[in-house]
């Protein structure tokens, strides 16, 4: 059992995925076909033995709520543990307002009563593997007041422009943490991930609310540099954030790579997710699957390639599915041809015959509709 | 719900030992099916959508993996507060000696003490090998509606092959005058599927004297319902239609499996009205590779395919080499063929790995190929 209180923070108001966010919250936004974003953060939990869970949400509660449920899939014990989903009430009202710090604040005395020493922070719009347990374990011994969690990458200038990057020393302590401008090509991406003494962690929000009404968790942080010992932890493996729509798709594209997946999924550290009680996916006569991750409960008599196939759908005869990411319970229709696009849960694309977004601009189509 | 008007009894004790290595160390009930299930998913999960609360599993030969299998009954969701499934292995008593089910009356005998704790006003007896889906809630109404003591579902089987099942013989309002065990010359073909309904006070009565009857074999089929006919008591048939199989050897096994490849085959597991629930499996999705090629196939998740699959079924976690071929076949979870290997009619039994450039199965073989030890590679 941890020392730790793990909590999942959501996406603030600067990350925003194009056509998909809108219908849900980015933690319960579908992944490679069988997973959802929080699935990620929630096991990494889980198997480090973090079992008092909190997972915020922004707003559109819904699919998120009927995902986690009670938090069984997660391995979670029902009685000693919990898995909670707080949401601010206040913070609805207006957005501009609705940062972590409001979540936070308002939810203080279920923070409070939780009896765990430690908080161990993750986001659920970024896809990583990582023990916390051993990151909590290093983070006692280091006496350091808090770490961060931070991925270091060679293309800062073009991806992960939504995120903010670590100022660090030669000791790994944290000097900024700042928006990535785009300005460098290398740079120690800032995970959103914490580890650090609850009572320091309540500290920290109190006085994040008396400096500003717009404060986040990492605006405080950042303006502590220089008061308190923070440092820079590194982050090895797979490791996508998804800050907008094109960030999500090639998250999605890269892992159909089976050597890429295999850096992010590790047999003895399982990700789980919730079962959709579907049968095995059906090829029919004819069909052609190369270079794809396909879920369960499809039927495939077309050709599918370099796609990421949700559970649940069906291909139909003639029907061409190329470098796209369709979301569960979708229908290709007979001889349709779709090429570079996202296409949104439970969409019939059966009258249009050509879907072809270019390759460099990937297209969206939306959830539930008929084309 | 509140309410156990039937409780039901799943007789899974049987060895099924015509599948040879397959149950050396599991009951048929636990062998895998379909991709992703066991064969007890289906009387389990047909159980749970037919409104049905409370299912004891009698289990006997090899009950470790069945017993820890299904005492996690929120797989199916019979895990409500009066809801549940609970295993039930011989056990002793204070005024019995320990002995193993005789029967499969005897299993049920041996278990009043259980069943009398929910006083259910039904009993209905499953067999926990059989693959169909059926909706035990109308063969309760027509139980009812005939007022029948007891109700057994039947099958029409084709003639030639009726002189392999038990047999019932009935009367042009359903009800049952005459039960033949595998008659020579059988006078109709409907096969009892082994699924009876019974008025439990009734029923148990009955096993009381027959569990002191030294002359009882302590089974239904050959003692409980003769012993009703000859008391003239109300059986009747329920005509079940839709797909039903006892996968007794491993060639039934194999073509159940293959049955699933029909486009519109009669089991349908696709169909989300009726679905069979299982172990939930923390896997990849599935891996399909640049060179993979797959056409008629049944595949789950955690499989990965870089070769040729053709007329296949490949269960949780098989995998597929570059250049390597499954053709005809099944491979039971986590079986791994490696680069070049062929396999064809063959039953690839759980784990197993068919080493680099290795052939098992013949595409010419009468009975299908049994694998169930490791094939070393040819280099």
């Amino acid at each position: 059992m941890s020392s730790a209180l793990g909590i999942i923070n959501f996406a603030g108001r600067h990350i925003w995925v194009e056509g998909l966010q809108s219908y849900r919250p980015l933690g319960a936004l579908s992944f490679l076909g069988r997973y959802r974003m929080v699935d990620f953060p929630i096991s990494n939990m889980s198997n480090s033995g973090i079992d008092q869970i909190q997972v915020y949400v922004r707003r559109c509660p819904r699919s998120l709520v009927e995902h986690l449920g009670t938090g069984r899939h997660y391995n979670i014990n029902s009685k000693r543990g919990k898995l909670n989903i707080l949401f601010s009430e206040k913070g609805v009202e207006n957005n501009v307002y609705n940062t972590d710090i409001t979540a936070y604040i308002e939810n203080m005395r279920v923070i409070e009563r939780v009896p765990r020493d430690y908080v161990v922070i993750a986001p659920s719009y970024m896809v990583y593997t990582m023990n916390f347990d051993t990151m909590l374990e290093n983070h006692i011994e280091s006496g350091a007041d808090i770490s961060l969690l931070y991925h270091s990458v060679d293309n800062a200038k073009e991806a992960f422009l939504n995120c903010h990057v670590l100022e660090l020393n030669r000791q790994k302590g944290v000097l900024s943490i700042e928006p990535n401008h785009g300005n460098a090509k290398n740079r120690n991406i800032f995970m959103d991930t914490y580890v650090m003494k609850k009572d320091l962690f309540i500290e920290l929000v109190e006085k994040a609310k008396k400096l500003s009404s717009m404060y986040t968790l990492s605006d405080i942080i950042n303006a502590e540099c220089c008061e308190l010992d923070i440092r820079g932890v590194a982050h090895k493996g797979y490791f996508a954030a998804i800050t907008n729509f094109e960030s999500y798709f090639n998250a999605n594209m890269s892992l159909i790579d089976l050597k890429t997946a295999r850096s992010l999924f590790d047999p003895s550290w399982p990700i789980y997710t919730r079962t959709n009680d579907s049968s095995p996916t059906q090829y029919f006569d004819g069909s052609s699957v190369k270079q794809s991750v396909v879920s369960n409960g499809c039927l495939i008599e077309g050709t599918v390639e370099n796609s990421v196939i949700g559970r649940g759908c069906v291909v139909k005869k003639g029907a061409v599915v190329r470098n796209s990411v369709i979301l569960s319970g979708t229908v290709i229709g007979k001889d349709v041809h779709v090429e570079n696009q996202v296409v949104d849960k439970e969409a019939h694309l059966i009258h249009g015959k050509e879907l072809v977004a270019p390759a460099d601009n990937p297209g969206y189509i939306r959830r539930g509709d008929t084309l | 719900m509140k309410q156990n008007s039937m409780l039901a009894m799943i007789l899974a004790g049987g060895r099924g030992s015509r599948l040879h290595e397959l149950t050396n160390k599991v009951a048929k009930p636990a062998v895998s099916y379909g991709g992703k299930y066991r064969i007890i998913d289906f009387p389990l999960s047909n159980c749970a959508n037919s409104g049905i609360d409370v299912v004891g599993v009698l289990t006997q030969y090899e009950s470790i993996l069945l017993n820890s299998y299904v005492a996690a009954g929120r797989r199916w969701g019979l895990d409500a507060r009066d809801s549940g499934v609970y295993v039930l292995p011989p056990r002793e008593k204070a005024d019995a000696n320990l002995d193993v089910y005789r029967g499969t009356a005897d299993a049920i005998s041996q278990n009043i003490d259980f069943i009398d704790s929910y006083s259910p006003e039904y009993l209905l007896i499953l067999s926990g090998d059989h693959i169909y889906k059926m909706n035990y809630a109308k063969m309760l109404a027509y139980h009812k509606e005939c007022d029948a003591d007891a109700t057994i579902a039947v099958i029409e089987v084709p003639m030639k092959e009726a002189s392999r099942f038990g047999i019932m013989n009935t009367d042009e309002t359903g009800r049952i005058v005459e039960f033949e065990e595998k008659p020579p010359v059988p006078k109709s073909n409907l096969a009892s599927m082994g699924i009876y309904i019974f008025n439990w006070k009734a029923l148990r009565k009955l096993l009381l004297a027959d569990m002191k009857d030294p002359n009882s074999n302590h089974d239904f089929g050959k003692d409980v319902i003769p012993t009703m006919l000859n008391e003239g008591k109300r059986l009747f048939a329920y005509k079940f239609k839709g797909y039903w199989k006892d996968v007794g050897t491993i060639d039934s096994l194999w073509e159940a499996n293959m049955d699933l490849l029909d486009k519109n085959n009669e089991l349908d597991l696709h169909d989300r009205s009726w679905n069979i629930y299982t172990e939930d499996v923390p896997t990849l999705p599935q891996y399909v590779g640049p060179d993979a090629d797959i056409s008629r196939a049944f595949i789950t998740q955690g499989c990965v395919i870089e070769g040729e699959v053709k007329n296949s079924v490949l269960f949780t976690g098989a995998t597929v080499a570059p250049g390597a071929k499954v053709i005809d076949s099944v491979l039971m979870p986590g079986v791994s063929v490696e680069e070049g290997a062929v396999v064809q009619r063959a039953l690839v039994a759980d784990n197993v790995k068919i080493g680099r450039n290795a052939v098992v199965g013949d595409p010419k073989s009468e009975h299908i190929e049994l694998v169930s030890k490791r094939v070393k590679g040819v280099e």
